[in-house]
C-alpha cells in the first residue's frame, strides 16, 4: 500500500519535474533555438534570464507587488460581485438564467478593447496617476473574473441534492435558513471550480491591462517596454516572473481548496 | 411561453444597452473604421474636437506668463509632466534633471485627450504631429490656436536626434552598394520633399494615410523644418540632407548613456562602452554608380517607425518620383505602428532598412543587436512640451 502511494507521488511530481529538466537542457544547449530558427538575443538562455532576475530582485519585486495588487484586487471584487449576482439570480429564478447569459457575454469582451475604454471612464476619479490607473486596471480584472464565478455559483446555489429542498420544506424552514444551511455550503465546491478559472484569468487580465494603463508599473508593462526597446533578456526575465506569479497563485489556490474541501469532496 | 419570450426580449434589450455603453466611449479605441489611435510620432484619432474647452479670454500677455523653468517646476511638483515612454522619454528626463527635478512622468496615450482634460498639464508633443492637432481646428484637431505655448528641447539644450535611416551591420557589409544607392535616392527624395512640402503631403496621402489631408500638409511643412534646420537653428542645405552632425550625434549618445536605465547588467556595460562608430557609419552617404558599382540586392524593403504619414515623406516621394528606379532598386515601404519594433524587424532580417530614433538604436545595440545608422534625416529634435497659457499665468 505504501509503495503504491509513493509511486503515485513519484509519477505526479517526478514526471513533470523530469519534463521541466528536459526543456531546460534543450533550451540551454540551444537545441531549441535550432528547432525554432531563432537566436540567443530574441530567445535568451535560461541562465541569462535567471541572472537578470537575481540581479534586479528589488525592482522586479516592486513591479510584482503592483501586478499582484491589481490581480488580487480584481479577483476579490470580481468573485464577490459574481457571487452576489448568482445569489440574486437564484432568488429571482425566472430572470436568473437569462441574466447570467448577459453576464457571460461580458466575459467575451477582449481585455485589449476593454482597457482603454475603462481608462477613459476613470479619468476624472483622481488627480493622482497611480490611484486612477490602479483603479482602472482593477475594474478591468473584475469584469473578467465576474462571469466564471456567477455561472458556477448559480449552479451551486440551485443544483441541490434530490429531495433536500423538500426536506427543508417539511421542517417549515424559512427561506433564509434554507439559503444559509443548504444552498451556501452546497455552492462551495462550485466556487472553487470558478476560482480555478478566475485566478489565472485575473493574472492574465492584470498583465494585459498594464499594457494600456497610464502608469508605467507592473510586470506586464515592463514586458512591453523592454521588447519595444529591444531589451530581450530583460523582457524574458519579466515573462518568467509573470509565469511564476500565475503558477504560484494557482498552487496557493489548490492548497486552500484542499484544506477547505477536505470533508466535502466526495 | 409568454414568460420565455419576455425573458429573451429583456435580455436582448439589456445586451443592446450594454453594447451602446461600450461604443459610446471613443477614448483610445478606434471609433471609426479607418483611423486607428494615434501614437508617439503618429497620426490623429477621430476624437471629438473640443474647441469649446479653450477659454475665450485668451490670456496671451507675456507680462503675466511664467518662465519655462517655473512652468517645468510647477508641473513636476504636481506630477503633471507627460510622455509616451517606450523610448521617447529621455529628452524629458534630461530636461527634468537639468532643473534638479525627479524624472517621473505620466504616460500619455496616443491621443491628446489627457492634455485636453487637464490630466496632463505639460504634455509631450511632436511639432509636426500632436502639436498640430492641439493647435489646429481641422478634422481631428482640438483647436487651441494661440492659447497654448511650447517648450522646445533644442532651445533647452537637451535635444536628442530622432528619425534616421538604419540597417544591420551585416547587411551593410554584405551589400555596400545597395545601402549607398538606397541612401542617396532616399535623401534625394527628402530634399525634393522639403522644397515641395504640399506635393509631398499629397503623395503621402495618396499612398494610404491614417490622418486627414490637412494634417498631412501641416505635418509635411513642419517636418521640412526639422530636416533642414539643425539644433542650433542653422539651416542645412539640400546637399547635406541626411548628414550626421558630430556634435549633435555625440550629444544624443551622451544623453542616452545618462538616461537609459537598463536592468540587464551586460547591456548596461555595453551601453557605457558605446562610441559613435559603434552606432553609425558615414561611409554610405554618397553613391556613384560608375565607381562603386551596381547594387548587390535590387529588391529591398524599409520599415517605417509608424503609420504612413508625412513624417516619412522622403521615402514616398523618392518612390513616386522614380529616384529608386534610377539607381536600380525596387523598394517596398512597410508601415509600422502599434508595438511593431523596427529595430527587431531589421535585426532578424524581416526588412532590410528601418526608420527609428537614435535613442532606440542605441538601446537596441546595447541589447546586442548590431545595427548601423546610415543617414540622419531629422537634424533637430521635434519634441516639445506643450501647455495651456491659462494654466501657467502668474
Amino acid at each position: 500500500m505504501k509503495t503504491k502511494k509513493w509511486l503515485g507521488i513519484l509519477s505526479s511530481v517526478g514526471l513533470p519535474l523530469l519534463f521541466g529538466v528536459v526543456i531546460f537542457v534543450l533550451w540551454q544547449t540551444q537545441v531549441l533555438h535550432s528547432w525554432l530558427g531563432t537566436d540567443t538575443i530574441t530567445l535568451p538562455l535560461p541562465t541569462r534570464i535567471s541572472e537578470i532576475i537575481s540581479q534586479n530582485k528589488d525592482s522586479i519585486g516592486s513591479q510584482v507587488k503592483m501586478t499582484l495588487i491589481v490581480a488580487l484586487g480584481g479577483l476579490a471584487a470580481g468573485s464577490v460581485m459574481g457571487y452576489l449576482i448568482a445569489v440574486v439570480a437564484s432568488i429571482f429564478r425566472k430572470w436568473g438564467a437569462g441574466g447570467l447569459t448577459i453576464v457571460s457575454a461580458f466575459n467575451a469582451i477582449p481585455i485589449v478593447a476593454l482597457a482603454p475604454v475603462i481608462n477613459n471612464w476613470t479619468r476624472d476619479v483622481s488627480n493622482d496617476v497611480s490611484v486612477r490607473s490602479t483603479l482602472a486596471k482593477i475594474i478591468v480584472v473584475t469584469i473578467s473574473c465576474t462571469a466564471a464565478m456567477s455561472v458556477n455559483a448559480f449552479r451551486g446555489l440551485t443544483e441541490l441534492k434530490p429531495f433536500s429542498e423538500d426536506l427543508m420544506t417539511s421542517y417549515a424552514a424559512p427561506k433564509i435558513v434554507v439559503f444559509t444551511k443548504l444552498r451556501l455550503p452546497n455552492s462551495l465546491p462550485y466556487v472553487f471550480t470558478a476560482l480555478r478559472v478566475s485566478v489565472p484569468a485575473s493574472v492574465i487580465g492584470a498583465l494585459v491591462t498594464e499594457y494600456f494603463a497610464e502608469d508605467t508599473v507592473g510586470v506586464g508593462r515592463q514586458i512591453r517596454e523592454n521588447i519595444v526597446k529591444g531589451q530581450y533578456p530583460t523582457a524574458w526575465a519579466y515573462i518568467a516572473t509573470a509565469c511564476a506569479i500565475g503558477i504560484g497563485m494557482y498552487i496557493i489556490l489548490m492548497l486552500v481548496e484542499r484544506m477547505v474541501l477536505k470533508r466535502r469532496r466526495a | 411561453m409568454k414568460a420565455e419570450r419576455k425573458r429573451f426580449l429583456l435580455a436582448g434589450v439589456a445586451a443592446i444597452v450594454a453594447c451602446m455603453q461600450f461604443t459610446a466611449c471613443s477614448g483610445g479605441t478606434p471609433s471609426s473604421g479607418s483611423t486607428s489611435s494615434a501614437s508617439s510620432d503618429g497620426s490623429s484619432a477621430a476624437t471629438e474636437s473640443t474647441a469649446a474647452e479653450s477659454s475665450s479670454a485668451a490670456e496671451e500677455s507675456t507680462a503675466g506668463a511664467m518662465t519655462h523653468e517655473e512652468i517645468i517646476r510647477s508641473a513636476a511638483a504636481e506630477g503633471m509632466v507627460g510622455n509616451w515612454g517606450l523610448g521617447n522619454e529621455y529628452e524629458i528626463q534630461a530636461l527634468l534633471t537639468k532643473y534638479g527635478l525627479p524624472t517621473d512622468y505620466i504616460t500619455q496615450d496616443f491621443t491628446m485627450d489627457q492634455f485636453d482634460s487637464d490630466s496632463v498639464k505639460l504634455a509631450s508633443a511632436m511639432t509636426y504631429n500632436e502639436l498640430g492637432l492641439v493647435v489646429n481646428s481641422y478634422d481631428g484637431g482640438y483647436g487651441y490656436g494661440d492659447t497654448v505655448s511650447t517648450i522646445d528641447m533644442n532651445d533647452e539644450g537637451v535635444a536628442m536626434l530622432e528619425d534616421n535611416l538604419f540597417t544591420s551591420k551585416a547587411f551593410a557589409e554584405a551589400n555596400p552598394n545597395t545601402v549607398k544607392a538606397f541612401v542617396s535616392a532616399s535623401m534625394k527624395g527628402w530634399a525634393y520633399a522639403c522644397e515641395h512640402p504640399d506635393e509631398a503631403a499629397q503623395i503621402v496621402f495618396e499612398a494610404g494615410s491614417s490622418v486627414s489631408a490637412d494634417h498631412q500638409a501641416y505635418m509635411a511643412s513642419e517636418v521640412a523644418k526639422l530636416v533642414t534646420t539643425d539644433m542650433n537653428g542653422n539651416s542645412v542645405s539640400a546637399a547635406d540632407v541626411g548628414n550626421m552632425d558630430e556634435a549633435a550625434m555625440q550629444q544624443t549618445l551622451d544623453l542616452a548613456k545618462q538616461y537609459i536605465i537598463l536592468e540587464d547588467s551586460a547591456a548596461k556595460d555595453k551601453l557605457a562602452s558605446l562610441t559613435l562608430d559603434d552606432i553609425r557609419s558615414t561611409d554610405y552617404l554618397s553613391y556613384d554608380p560608375a565607381t562603386d558599382g551596381a547594387p548587390e540586392k535590387t529588391s529591398v524593403s524599409v520599415q517605417l517607425k509608424w503609420l504612413p504619414q508625412a513624417q516619412f515623406m522622403g521615402y514616398y516621394v523618392a518612390a513616386a518620383k522614380g529616384y529608386y528606379d534610377e539607381v536600380g532598386l525596387t523598394v517596398d515601404i512597410i508601415s509600422g505602428g502599434g508595438d511593431i519594433s523596427e529595430t527587431t524587424a531589421v535585426y532578424n532580417g524581416t526588412v532590410d532598412f528601418g526608420v527609428t530614433w537614435v535613442s532606440n538604436l542605441i538601446n537596441a545595440n546595447a541589447g546586442g543587436m548590431e545595427l548601423l545608422e546610415v543617414a540622419q534625416v531629422y537634424q533637430r529634435s521635434g519634441l516639445v512640451l506643450v501647455y495651456k497659457n491659462d494654466n501657467y499665468t502668474k
